[in-house]
């Protein structure tokens, strides 16, 4: 058996940092290091704030539910929403050197998630919309 | 942000839409969804075998009911089936007597839109408990558990009782027998979630701690929490002005939900509306809105 934690939480903005503690303390107990927590946290957040921001969009916020699955080789970050579905595809870089005026609005967060995440995988179901986020460990052997 | 989203406008189909089940079904692909109005066009006795396996079978003995007949000790049959053929619902009643005017269980299940499963109605009462006349007014016209119209004496004989909003009788204390077999029933049809809508703050409370999760209402659930506490707007509005809505009703989910059904979400704006939930097979959501609550 893995080792499996979940969280569940309204979906709206405050629930961002409940989110990110949680990773944090998660990752600090099994040692992993630093970087791989950020990444962990910084896709969480891309994800979920898109899922608050239109998944939920028009209506009471439902639940958002974050699961952690640790294995000796990766995490999986599981995002479940009950909102509105959405297909996420690899984007296209955004163009971080194009003048402002220039941009298109937002653009980051996609590139973000498939840029730190190893494998992105998207289910819609009767038990709701997965977002399920894969992150590759790379342990050291201390000499 | 995401830049760009593809919002699906549709449903996602996850199964085909039989007119009744066939046995090709049966022994296709396993993982196929089996809806209600499937099993309805079934022969009578098969769809009596299918829909036995929703009721716990130690709900039925305890009332002397045999679990496989669904006749009581003198014969009679007290389980009341109704499942018609073209209809995707399903209800199923159990009297603790033949005579009795009362069903102490009752559940309805429904096909949803889409292609899932909706739980309708869940009743589990004490049949040996006192009876409180809260699902008719005082001109004889049915409350719908107090939705449409309220009998407010027996509302608060009902509350003073320990009932929360909606009950006639005390509850069965069999919620978790209940869900664990609906767990089960739902598997064998390849159904991976059950959805609802809690008809009041109470019930959402108890769906919660039965694995529940919300698709819509939880931060109205937040809100209410929030707002119950001191200093809050809803703990501000439990001024005495109704026997529903005393200022110690904050401490317990039945007192909040009584003042909820007596309208105290006005303050906030709100009205208990739209809150609907979900339940995957198998999984427990984690939600607690009213942590170290009383009951």
């Amino acid at each position: 058996m893995s080792d499996k934690l979940r969280i569940t939480r309204a979906a709206q903005l405050e629930t961002l940092a409940v989110f990110r503690d949680f990773i944090d303390a998660a990752c600090q107990r099994r040692g992993i290091d630093s970087a791989t927590c950020y990444d962990l946290k910084l896709a969480m957040d891309e994800a979920c704030t898109n899922v608050i921001t239109h998944g939920y969009a028009g209506m009471n916020p439902g639940s958002l539910i974050l699961d952690l699955e640790f294995a000796p080789q990766q995490v999986v970050v599981t995002i479940t929403d009950f909102g509105h579905p959405f297909e996420p595809y690899e984007p296209d870089a955004p163009d971080a050197r194009a003048g402002l005026e220039d941009r298109d609005t937002g653009g980051f967060g996609l590139f973000f998630i498939y840029k730190t995440m190893d494998h992105v995988d998207y289910q819609t179901t009767e038990e709701g919309n997965r977002l399920i986020l894969t992150k590759k460990l790379n342990w050291t052997v201390p000499a | 942000m995401f830049q760009r989203l593809r919002l699906r406008q549709q449903p996602l189909k996850v199964a085909p839409d039989p007119e009744e089940l066939s046995v090709g079904q049966l022994i296709g692909d396993y993982a196929l969804p089996i809806s209600i109005r499937g099993i309805n066009g079934l022969p009578a006795d098969a769809k009596r075998r299918i829909y036995r396996a929703l009721i716990p079978a130690s709900l039925l003995t305890r009332a002397n009911i045999n679990p496989i007949t669904w006749n009581g000790l003198d014969g009679n049959p007290q389980v009341i089936l109704a499942a018609e053929v073209d209809k995707g619902v399903v209800n199923l009643a159990i009297k603790d007597a033949p005579d009795a005017s009362d069903v102490f269980f009752n559940v309805e299940l429904a096909d949803n839109a889409f292609n899932g499963i909706d739980l309708n109605l869940l009743l589990l009462n004490d049949p040996a408990s006192p009876r409180f006349r809260t699902d008719y007014d005082d001109e004889g016209k049915p409350t719908y558990f107090g939705t449409v119209r309220r009998n407010l004496a027996e509302d608060e004989r009902a509350m003073r009782a320990g009932l929360a909003p909606g009950q006639i009788r005390a509850g069965l204390s069999a919620s978790q027998l209940f869900f664990q077999q609906l767990d089960t029933f739902l598997s064998f049809l390849s159904h991976h979630a059950v959805t609802l809508e809690p008809l009041t703050y109470a019930s959402a409370w108890v769906f919660e701690r039965r694995g529940f999760a919300y698709m819509r209402g939880h931060k109205l659930m937040d809100d209410i929490q929030r707002e119950f506490q001191p200093g809050g707007k809803l703990h501000a509005a439990l001024d005495g002005s109704t026997p529903f809505r005393q200022p110690d009703q904050w401490r317990t989910v039945r007192g909040r939900a009584w003042a909820i059904q007596d309208g105290i979400l006005s303050a906030l704006d709100t009205r208990w509306n739209d809150v609907r939930m979900v339940k995957q097979v198998g999984r427990h959501a984690g939600v607690n809105t009213f942590p170290d609550a009383i009951y």
